[in-house]
């Protein structure tokens, strides 16, 4: 486990999206990085009842749980925001019984499935996002190995997005900003997955109301 | 190179239906050595963990009757080990074929900042205690003989008094929904224990 950093690029111009992954793969085989099989990432939202709950102060809380291969006995559990609990898939269960207070918003299921390459000491990820059976956007996970600080490794990293990337090579996440030298840990990847899941899950909502 | 690791996709789901049976008893402060004792004969051949915990039990108010409980669990002792996240339903008494107290649970372990994330999901703590025992096991029986603290001071684990003179002996097993044939097993080791403790189904309606 070691710093990671998740992304999006835009679907390349005139192109669909399954086309813009293949370009980016040809692209990352190409600098010899080695094929070791698929990943997905999972999230689901959940409303808050507020209705239920009568508590004004909190109108609409959204909580997230989500899943990720690469912890595949593990379950996360957010909020925007605020704290990220890691627990065991015995959670899934835990949001059945509380069916009374949380709904799970099953038309917002999103999630990132691709392929899982290896590069030197970089784990990278690129992932079709999907929402329903629709694609909507395309992921790019990059994890560097060997270092748990991530103002350590930052520059080294962008650098080598910047070899496959190009000009959509990504700024420093925003969880890195909290972290200073303190050490990375995988919530924090799964922050940066929530967040970018819900920005892309928003550009489709605008979009689609645009259309109208 | 090395070889390739296997990804899996994640397991979801985790899994359903499992149920607690529970037996309960006490006994004085005077006659736990001699429990001990029969319980390191009875059980399986290992010394009896001791443990020091801190639970908290948390709850969800909405529209219906009664709120929604969690049981919150760490251990105090040792460092490092994950938090215990416990959801307990109704308790059933079934009829005298069913030796045991059954209730559904579902057991999480999770990380330490579960207190803030269940404030979070609009969770406020009810009460707190400290317990303080030794665990034993036979099988898939688990036997916890402890003793309950007070907490005098809201979030303070080192001021404590104990809540009375003797210590609360348990004896529970986690089985798959549907499976009563095991509460034999278990009246059969409460039988063994007999007089030094009487373990009981005791109906938790009965005490409130």
């Amino acid at each position: 486990m070691g710093v990671t950093c998740v992304s999006q690029i835009p679907v390349a111009e005139g192109k669909s999206v399954q086309q813009t992954v293949e370009m980016l793969t040809r692209k990352l085989e190409l600098l010899g990085a080695e094929k070791q099989g698929t990943f997905c990432v999972d999230c689901e939202t959940y409303h808050t009842a507020t209705t239920t709950m009568g508590n004004p102060a909190q109108p609409g809380k959204l909580m997230y749980v989500m899943h990720s291969s690469e912890y595949p006995l593990s379950c996360f559990a957010l909020f925007e925001n605020g704290p990220c609990l890691i627990t065991d898939t015995n959670f899934d269960v835990l949001m059945m019984k509380l069916k009374g207070f949380f709904q799970n918003a099953k038309a917002n299921k999103i999630e990132s499935r691709g392929t899982r390459y290896q590069f030197c000491d970089f784990l990278v990820k690129i992932g079709t996002v999907t929402m329903g059976p629709s694609a909507r956007g395309i992921s790019v996970e990059v994890e560097y190995c060997p270092c748990v600080v991530a103002n350590d490794c930052w520059n080294l990293m962008m650098e080598f997005m910047q070899s496959f990337m190009g000009s959509h090579t990504p700024g420093i996440p925003s969880v890195f900003g909290s972290k200073h030298d303190s050490v990375y840990s995988p919530a924090d990847t799964m922050i940066q997955y929530m967040e970018l899941l819900n920005k892309i899950r928003k550009q489709q909502q605008v979009s689609s109301t645009g259309m109208r | 190179m090395e070889a390739p690791p296997v990804t899996v996709m994640p397991v979801t789901g985790g899994t359903i239906n499992m149920m607690e049976y529970l037996l309960q008893g006490s006994v004085l402060d005077q006659s736990l050595e001699s429990l001990l004792h029969r319980l390191r004969g009875l059980c399986d051949n290992m010394e009896p963990e001791a443990f020091v915990d801190h639970e908290m039990m948390f709850l969800l108010k909405g529209q219906q009757a009664s709120p929604f409980v969690l049981k919150a669990r760490r251990s105090i002792d040792k460092a490092g080990i994950p938090w215990h996240l416990r959801y307990l339903g109704q308790p059933e008494m079934g009829d005298k074929n069913r030796h045991a107290l059954v209730r559904n649970c579902v057991d999480i372990a999770t990380s330490d900042n579960l207190t803030e994330f269940l404030l979070e999901m609009g969770f406020r703590m009810d009460h707190e205690f400290v317990a303080k025992g030794h665990i034993f096991r036979k099988g898939i029986m688990k036997v916890v003989v402890c003793k309950i603290f007070r907490i005098l001071i809201p979030g303070n684990t080192d001021n404590i008094e104990p809540l009375s003179l003797s210590y609360l002996v348990e004896l529970s097993m986690v089985a798959p929904a549907g499976q009563d044939t095991v509460s034999d097993e278990m009246r059969s080791f409460a039988e063994q224990l007999k007089p030094l403790v009487h373990l009981e189904k005791i109906d938790p309606k009965r005490l409130t």
